[in-house]
């Protein structure tokens, strides 16, 4: 074989590679997942959610990524949701929070059933990225990914200031609940 | 064979990101920002320092507004003998806004001077960063404010007909967030009005406000407003001197209070009676401190249990 011929054949088989992965590389989304958190202190409890997080699941290699617009995010009371973007989030600056990792060890998304995990990646909230290990449910049934997880994040962590002022009413700690049925996309 | 293999891992490398990519443009592709609501408070509160901003109440808010204006703090009626204004309360002010949508807001209040009760209807017809395409540059919100003058009259032909206690206040006003620190207004208005202290003094008494504030902190703003009328249609040479009203003041957010603390050199506070009849300068010890407290309540709940937020 020549040179050429060599390299002729490398590129096809590159490119078959490359279009063996895109097909195969089968994937679970979602635009309507389900985000809530909560904030439980002796004086206030408040809750928020948002259905707009758009989640992402990819079989071959276990990938998973979740985010969500911060300005979806819907309280009870509209002032709180002003202030919660204006003040705490900031979600001029930082529109989405999000995470991205990969579910390690891969699980079989061909077999029906119930499946514990731990997604290994980093989450983003306030644009601050912290490394992050979330658990999580996964219930694979008829060709479709139910998620469930909880998980608390650190308002430290992540730079929001909780004026003294405040300080009473809103917790350091805010629990996130994660929650919604991914569907297959070829 | 090197070439084999460096071809090889690069082809491997490219496919590898190609495959990256498509979970991040996946992700992407679903998340439209387009769709969500603009949420873009151009002032913390429904009033500047003596005029009114072009926010309106929140959907079902209900917002309780305390305000008070002082005496003079040094000339004549100041000084150490009403200890700087504070003996005397030129002004007092309660009023409830109440939210029918997030774009009208109707409003009850009544003052001190004049006895004057007064009702107002606003409007926000235009939101920046609103629209079809997210393209709408500022800020418009219509004011429509009626005021009546409850008081026993001083002299027996002060009001000819019942028709002169009352007044009508209208103002376009128009505002933009230029930054997140720095928001700027502009409303002109027109005050009519029946009674005036003298025949060039206009019935229709055209103003134009103007408004500013620069966020200190999050929750810290200067705010400052000023109305030019005199010298407009009214003429600067009355036999009432008549000065325009400036105001500048701190306003301090605290979740559900907003807080201001302010100076001004205008006695009154609401826009039927400061406009027309701010009889003090800054200059002379005219000018006096006043405060606003502002609380909002939530008057319907959500039946949406993942949004209920509970107070012990």
């Amino acid at each position: 074989m020549t040179n050429k011929k060599q390299i002729v054949v490398i590129l096809f088989a590159a490119f078959l590679i490359m279009l063996c992965i895109s097909v195969s590389a089968q994937s679970f989304t979602s635009g309507n997942v389900k985000t809530s958190f909560f904030s439980s202190t002796p004086i206030e409890d408040i809750k928020a959610s948002s259905s707009k997080t758009s989640a992402v699941l990819i079989s071959k290699t276990g990938e998973f990524a979740f985010q969500v617009p911060v300005k979806s995010f819907e309280f009870e009371k509209k002032l709180m949701q002003e202030h919660f973007n204006e003040n705490y989030l900031e979600s001029d600056k930082y529109p989405t929070a999000g995470f991205k990792g990969s579910i390690d060890p891969n699980i079989n998304w061909t077999k029906d059933g119930e499946y514990n995990i731990v997604a290994k990646g980093t989450l983003t909230v306030h644009g601050v990225t912290k490394p992050r290990n979330i658990p999580a449910k996964i219930i694979i049934k008829n060709g479709t990914a139910t998620i469930t997880s909880s998980f608390d994040v650190a308002c430290v962590d992540h730079n929001i200031e909780i004026p003294t002022l405040v300080f009473t009413k809103i917790a350091k700690v805010i629990s996130v609940k994660i929650n919604g049925t991914l569907t297959q996309k070829p | 064979m090197l070439k084999i293999s460096t071809l090889l891992s690069f082809a491997l490398l490219l496919s590898g990101n190609i495959y990256a990519q498509s979970a991040d443009s996946l992700l992407k592709s679903m998340t439209d920002t387009a769709k969500i609501k603009v949420l873009n408070p151009t002032f913390k509160s429904t009033r500047i320092v003596l005029s009114q901003s072009t926010e309106t109440q929140k959907k079902h808010d209900l917002d309780m507004r305390i305000r008070h204006h002082f005496g003079d703090i040094g000339g004549e009626f100041g000084s150490a003998h009403t200890l700087y204004g504070l003996d005397v309360a030129s002004d007092l002010f309660i009023g409830f806004d109440y939210g029918i949508t997030d774009k009208l807001t109707i409003s009850i209040g009544r003052s001190k001077h004049d006895e004057l009760y007064n009702g107002f209807l606003k409007y926000k017809l235009l939101e920046q960063g609103g629209g079809k395409y997210g393209n709408i540059p500022i800020n418009v919100t219509l004011l429509a404010q009626m005021g009546w003058i409850a008081r026993e009259p001083f002299t027996t032909t002060e009001f000819p007909t019942y028709a002169n206690r009352f007044t009508y206040f209208l103002q376009p006003i128009f505002s933009r967030k230029i930054t997140q620190r720095i928001s700027l207004q502009v409303a002109p208005s027109v005050l009519l009005r029946k009674n005036t202290t003298e025949a060039q003094d206009p019935e229709s008494l055209i103003s134009i406000g103007f408004a500013g504030r620069v966020k200190l902190t999050k929750r810290l703003s200067f705010v400052a407003d000023y109305t030019l009328v005199n010298g407009i249609n009214r003429p600067i040479d009355l036999v009432q001197k008549f000065y325009n009203p400036l105001g500048v003041g701190l306003e301090i957010e605290t979740g559900g209070h907003v807080f201001s603390l302010n100076f001004m050199n205008s006695e009154y506070i609401s826009e039927n009676s400061f406009i027309p009849d701010t009889k003090k300068s800054w200059k002379h010890g005219g000018v006096r401190f006043g405060f606003t407290i502002s609380r909002n309540f939530t008057l319907f709940k959500s039946k949406d249990k993942d949004l209920q937020s509970k107070i012990y």
